[in-house]
């Protein structure tokens, strides 16, 4: 196999042309990510925006990503080395599709999402790939015990050669969806997004000369290695870790999760240990493990840093094989989600040993998912609906924690309710804050969320959550956030992590408050009244708590 | 009878007068100082200055001869900037009152953790719950608890909000609840503001709907009182002529709209610069543009390529999304006003704090003690250390000196070192604010020209240019006004919508008609009002279209005729074919929907026109007005400047650069290394050797 890894003479460029091309490769992939979502039928992209675009170079490095959430610096790295082992570089053809979704042989994280990479072709040599991916959801009402159960693996194979749809191969993908329709025109849009991708890169080729634009794509990952280097250098060194358990209501009892950070000059070396990957869909696989690393140590060294592969290099990430956070076939991984924030918060943990001021007390810990599965009553076509939650972020050093947002490595948008209704027959009975539930302290916890629904029609709901029993951490003498927690209505039982509603019946999911900062007797007069008159907290916490008469 | 046109644009600092006489052809323009107390003092003031600069024998009723009165103001802008709006609250259907908090629960930066959502406009306490339901499909599950409404009502008025804002769930679909309950509010509480969403943006999503509506609730009592102001004096001068307001399209509605719509306001002073710097690109032959509006608040920066400026029907302003058509604009909190500062770091920052209009930069001596970026500029001589405003405004440059001076010995530099610092500073935050609209969006500025306008724009954009290794600068013959004319080169405009989904199957055609009917007979009344001839009035059509199960839709123009089968066949080729050219592809099969149906209506109207004057000669020596000691970074030290005067300039002349060039409203800098030639139509064309 031979790889065209030679980018003409890295040439040295002068910062403007660098950073005019990096600012045009990344208006590239943000071009391409909007394209996606208008183009896309299904809501978990057209509304919730669960997809991502990327540009690679030859060798499979991340040259610039539009990532509309962080995860998915992970579900994205091993994609074109991937392709690559597989497939010989010879054979590849302008018009050439890969398509892929699997975690052990397809460099994603998870089944659902599907991946499409496209060789980029100029002057009849491929020079770089335009990849996508988008969140489908689909494989639903699924088994977690290992990934065979949890929907089609899919190896890099050619969905288009030269141009040409190959039906034999998009055929086997639709018979194992649920819904197939969806599924098709999403894959039409991410098909549309990269052939964007592909215009405008052979464009920019055409304007600067593909040298130049390859070596300013060479000096931005050398831009962010400096930036990182720089970024971790301004934390002490030394030696610090932290622990906590993690729990799911696909497992039974706790997890212990911990990590040890060192760090060395302009350098920073993670280890992780937790207990064998289990029988549930919440293992991650190394990449994941990768991208929730990443996603941390980029927020609190320097948000700034451009999101390719030269971050990477200053960090050594380490985990056991065939462990929780680093598992290995057949594992199941659907849920990993949850996973990657719980440890992204025991990363804060660690790293507030270094760098209390630059931290946040413990988040919700969660990305609390429903996923709502019916046939419908009128054609019986099967729906399947996902849905997630904010919850409390943690409180700041100098500052409140967010209420009911997307915290960590997710960043999805909620499907408003007048799309929602319209599309599925769920009905939203309320949706907001949750009086009481940020963590106490000079600086309040966020808030967590309820979302309550009553089906309109029998279906399942199964719920991805977390802190339904441990509660998220406060920093500094500040205190732990509420519970989340799963109500049903009369006649309705969750059992493990799932529930059968019957039309008419209604079901609610509180997601979890976040973390305090700091004393709570330190708190503002002023805020602790501001707080009571929006009944953030009631005159019971104000007075035994902030010591704060009304 | 001379029948005048006037444009004025009311900004933080300078309110500026531009008149056109329908007749001659005539253009004049005047400026006088903002009275941000109470700007239409100052709006008023100045076109009674400005007509009688134009008539000196009007007599008392000066503006009997306006025709046409447009507006564009910043005062929706900058409440909503400073979180000057008016306590208001808030009535939703039981269940949602947090969702305008809760907003799309997405965090405002990806990485940043101390990033901060903009502060929501109303406080969780008066935000009221009431029962009530709409279905999707227009059916009521639960009738609306009207005994809620008054008890909410009553509150309200008890805890004293000035307006108030009604969302419910599905009102752009029926809007009885919102109407009924607003009724009531208003029975309630009848010195209050009170907008419904259905009425400010009958589109779904509920965010975004409840989100504009709040944002209109908060402005409307800062609109309605700053129009109740304004519209008496305008009368008081004569005026007879039905005043306007530019929205954030460019297009301008009347004050009676403006007043009950202040959130299709919110751009509007930025976009009618913008109108007004395409129509002088296109007649001076640069239609790609970047523009560059320096005002003394705050800059706007757009970019226009092949004379278009991107339309947005919804954006985030400020932090807020707002449903409104809008162009695409840019705006950075800096400007000739703004404050330079040494931060708790030991750095030299400039903005985003201002001086503003009064008391203004230290230099006009009215008590400001701290340095603003016209101080610098009034240091180094780059401004007339003497005047400003053509004579009309005295300058201290002791003042600004001194002021300075304190920075310098924060900072352990020399006076000029600092006041250079100053410019460097400022310079590279508006190049950032241009490589947001540009490269980050694909378009290297290189192959654009900078139009620079507003106060302070010429006086920054040679340095700007060399920042961004910009080759071409267009100074327009009057570039502090450049907004308030572009008031007058644009036809009257105004866009009517409904939303109802349909199919574009052949039973549909009498249903698209009947709609179009209703637009178009809303459009007809429209032009009555404004007085608009049969023979001016114009009209397109266009559906918004979609695939059914998509969630954007793209627009497609309807021929004109009646809305017949073959009409449909036509819609349903034109979605294709746009789909195709958008995404790529054409979605064989799938079926097909009529979403949102548009009539945009235009009256066109008589436009200053831009008159070519004869080239004379490159020789500008006659247009010198003095010699001036500029300091200049590239010589670290004062060199001696030709100063010319822009209103002896004549077609043809050339500049060689370091020169300065001044007229009424502002002052262009002229680098070492440049060229300025005018060209025919009295424009500035600077250009790097």
């Amino acid at each position: 196999m031979t790889i065209d890894a030679s980018p003409g003479t890295a040439r040295d460029l002068d910062p403007i042309t660098v950073e005019v091309i990096g600012a045009a490769l990344e208006s590239i992939v943000e071009e391409t990510g909007e394209a996606l979502v208008r183009a896309s039928y299904s809501t978990n992209i057209k509304e919730r925006r669960d997809c991502s675009t990327a540009l690679f170079d030859t060798q499979g490095r991340t040259l610039c990503q539009a990532e509309h959430i962080p995860i998915h610096l992970g579900s994205f790295i091993g994609v074109v080395p991937k392709i690559l082992e597989m497939h010989k570089v010879a054979d590849m053809q302008p018009g050439d599709v890969f398509v892929g979704n699997d975690a052990y042989v397809g460099g994603g994280t998870h089944l659902p999402d599907i991946v499409l990479a496209e060789p980029i072709f100029v002057e009849g040599r491929i020079t770089a790939w335009t990849v996508n991916l988008a969140h489908h959801a689909d494989f639903a009402d699924r088994g977690h015990a290992h990934i065979y159960q949890e929907g089609l693996r899919i190896p890099p194979v050619r969905l288009y050669r030269a141009g040409e749809l190959q039906k034999d191969i998009l055929d086997l993908i639709l018979l194992n969806c649920q819904v197939p329709r969806e599924r098709l025109s999403d894959l039409r849009a991410q098909m549309a997004a990269n052939r964007l991708g592909v215009q405008r890169f052979q464009a920019l080729c055409a304007k600067y000369g593909t040298d130049i634009v390859l070596s300013a794509g060479i000096a931005l990952l050398d831009y962010a290695e400096r930036k990182m280097r720089a970024g971790i250098a301004t934390l002490p060194d030394g030696v610090y870790a932290f622990a906590d358990v993690f729990e799911n209501p696909e497992i039974h009892g706790e997890l212990p999760v911990s990590v040890e950070i060192t760090i060395a000059g302009d350098e920073m070396r993670l280890h992780f240990e937790s207990p064998p990957q289990v029988r549930a869909g919440i293992n991650m696989t190394y990449t994941a493990l990768l991208a929730t690393a990443y996603y941390i140590v980029k927020s609190v060294v320097d948000p700034t840093i451009l999101p390719n592969a030269g971050l990477a290099r200053p960090l050594t990430v380490t985990a056991p094989e065939g462990t929780l956070l680093n598992c290995v076939h057949p594992a199941a991984v659907n849920g990993r989600v949850q996973t990657c924030q719980r440890m992204s918060d025991v990363i804060l943990g660690a790293l507030a040993k270094a760098a209390p001021d630059r931290v946040t007390a413990c988040s919700n810990s969660a990305c609390t998912v429903a996923t709502f599965v019916g046939q419908r009553k009128s054609d019986g076509s099967i729906w399947v609906y996902l849905e997630t939650m904010g919850g409390g972020a943690g409180a700041r050093p100098t500052k409140d924690g967010l209420d009911g947002v997307h915290v960590h490595v997710t960043n999805t948008s909620n499907l408003p309710l007048e799309a929602l209704e319209q599309e599925y027959p769920l009905t939203l009975l309320r949706y907001e804050l949750i009086d009481g539930s940020g963590g106490v302290g000079t600086f309040r916890g966020g808030m967590g969320l309820r979302r309550t629904y009553r089906a309109d029609e029998d279906c399942r709901v199964r719920v991805d959550i977390s802190r339904l029993r441990s509660r998220s951490w406060g920093l500094l003498g500040g205190g732990e956030g509420a519970n989340g927690a799963i109500v049903c209505g009369p006649g309705v039982t969750f059992q493990r992590d799932q529930a059968t509603l019957k039309a008419g019946q209604w079901f609610e999911v509180v997601t979890p408050g976040a973390g305090g900062y700091g004393a709570p007797e330190q708190r503002s007069k002023g805020a602790v009244e501001r707080d009571l008159t929006e009944s953030v907290i009631d005159v019971v916490t104000a007075r035994d708590v902030y010591g704060v008469q009304i | 009878m001379e029948r005048w046109r006037v444009g004025v644009d009311s900004g933080g600092t300078f309110t500026d007068i531009c008149l056109f006489e329908e007749e001659s052809g005539r253009v004049e323009v005047w400026k006088v100082a903002s009275t941000p107390d109470d700007p239409s003092r100052g709006i008023a003031g100045g076109l009674d200055e400005g007509m009688r600069l134009v008539m000196p024998d009007v007599g008392e009723a000066s503006a009997a001869a306006v025709s046409y009165f447009g507006h564009g103001t910043t005062v929706a802008t900058n409440a909503l900037i400073q979180h000057k709006g008016v306590p208001t609250g808030l009535l939703t259907t039981a269940g949602f009152r947090d969702l305008l908090e809760i907003g799309r629960q997405k965090r405002p930066d990806l990485y940043d953790m101390f990033a901060d959502k903009p502060p929501t406009l109303v406080s969780r306490d008066l935000r009221l719950e009431v029962s009530e339901r709409v279905r999707n499909d227009g059916t009521v599950e639960i009738p609306l608890d009207e005994d809620a409404v008054r008890a909410a009502g009553r509150k309200f008025k008890q805890i004293g909000v000035k307006a108030i804002a009604v969302c419910f769930l599905y009102s752009f679909v029926r809007p009885e609840h919102e109407a009924r309950a607003k009724a009531i509010l208003v029975e309630e509480c009848p010195d209050v503001f009170i907008c419904a969403s259905h009425e400010i943006a009958p589109e779904f999503r509920e965010f975004e709907r409840l989100s504009t509506a709040v944002v209109n609730a908060y402005l409307g009592p800062v609109m309605h009182s700053y129009i109740a102001r304004l519209a008496p004096r305008l009368t008081d001068l004569g005026m007879t002529a039905t005043p306007h307001l530019t929205q954030s399209n460019g297009g301008v509605i009347g004050f009676e709209t403006a007043a009950q719509m202040p959130v299709r306001t919110v751009l509007s002073g930025p976009s009618t610069g913008v109108v007004g710097a395409q129509a002088v690109g296109e007649v001076a032959g640069f239609p790609d543009l970047i523009t560059f509006d320096m005002g003394g608040t705050s800059t706007d920066v757009a970019l226009l390529k092949g004379g278009q400026c991107h339309l947005a029907s919804e954006a985030i302003v400020h932090g807020y999304p707002l449903k409104a058509p809008m162009l695409d604009i840019h705006t950075v909190g800096a400007g000739g006003g703004s404050i330079a500062y040494v931060d708790s770091g030991g750095l030299l920052k400039v903005g985003p704090r201002s001086a503003g209009a009064d008391p203004g930069p230290v230099c006009y001596g009215l008590g400001n003690t701290e340095p603003a970026v016209t101080d610098a500029n009034v240091v180094l001589q780059t401004l007339n250390p003497v005047h400003l405003l053509g004579g009309r405004m005295a300058v201290r440059q002791d003042l600004a000196k001194q002021a300075i001076g304190r920075l310098a010995d924060q900072l352990g530099l020399g006076v000029m070192e600092t006041a250079q610092g100053i410019i460097s500073v400022v310079t590279a935050n508006m190049a950032r604010a241009i490589r947001v609209i540009s490269v980050q969006r694909g378009h290297d500025p290189r192959d654009y020209t900078l139009m620079a306008f507003g106060g302070a724009g010429p006086l920054h954009a040679a340095r700007l240019a060399k920042e961004l290794d910009i080759g071409r600068i267009l100074v327009p013959r009057s570039p502090g006004i450049l907004c308030a004319m572009g008031l007058l080169l644009t036809d009257l405009r105004a866009d009517f919508a409904g939303t109802r989904l349909l199919s574009p199957g052949r039973g549909a055609a009498d249903d698209v008609e009947t709609i179009f009917a209703g637009l178009a007979a809303r459009a007809e009344s429209w032009f009555r009002e404004e007085a608009i001839e049969p023979g001016q009035r114009r009209i397109v059509r266009t559906v918004d279209m979609r695939y059914a199960g998509q969630n954007y839709e793209l627009p497609v123009t309807v021929p004109d005729g009646p809305v017949t089968a073959a009409t449909l066949d036509s819609l349903a080729e034109g979605f294709a074919a746009a789909h195709e050219r958008m995404y790529g592809f054409i979605a064989e099969g799938e079926a097909m929907q009529l979403v949102t149906y548009r009539i945009e209506a235009i009256g066109v109207v008589r436009k200053a026109r831009l008159v070519p004057r004869p080239v004379v000669g490159e020789d500008a020596s006659g247009a010198i007005r003095e010699r001036r000691d500029v300091w200049l970074a590239e010589a670290q030290d004062f060199v001696s400047c030709p100063v010319y005067d822009r209103e002896q300039l004549q077609p043809g002349n050339r500049i060689a650069g370091p020169a300065i060039v001044e007229q009424m409203d502002t002052t262009t800098v002229v680098l070492p290394g440049m060229t300025a030639k005018v060209d025919e139509y009295l424009n500035l064309i600077l250009e790097t050797a």
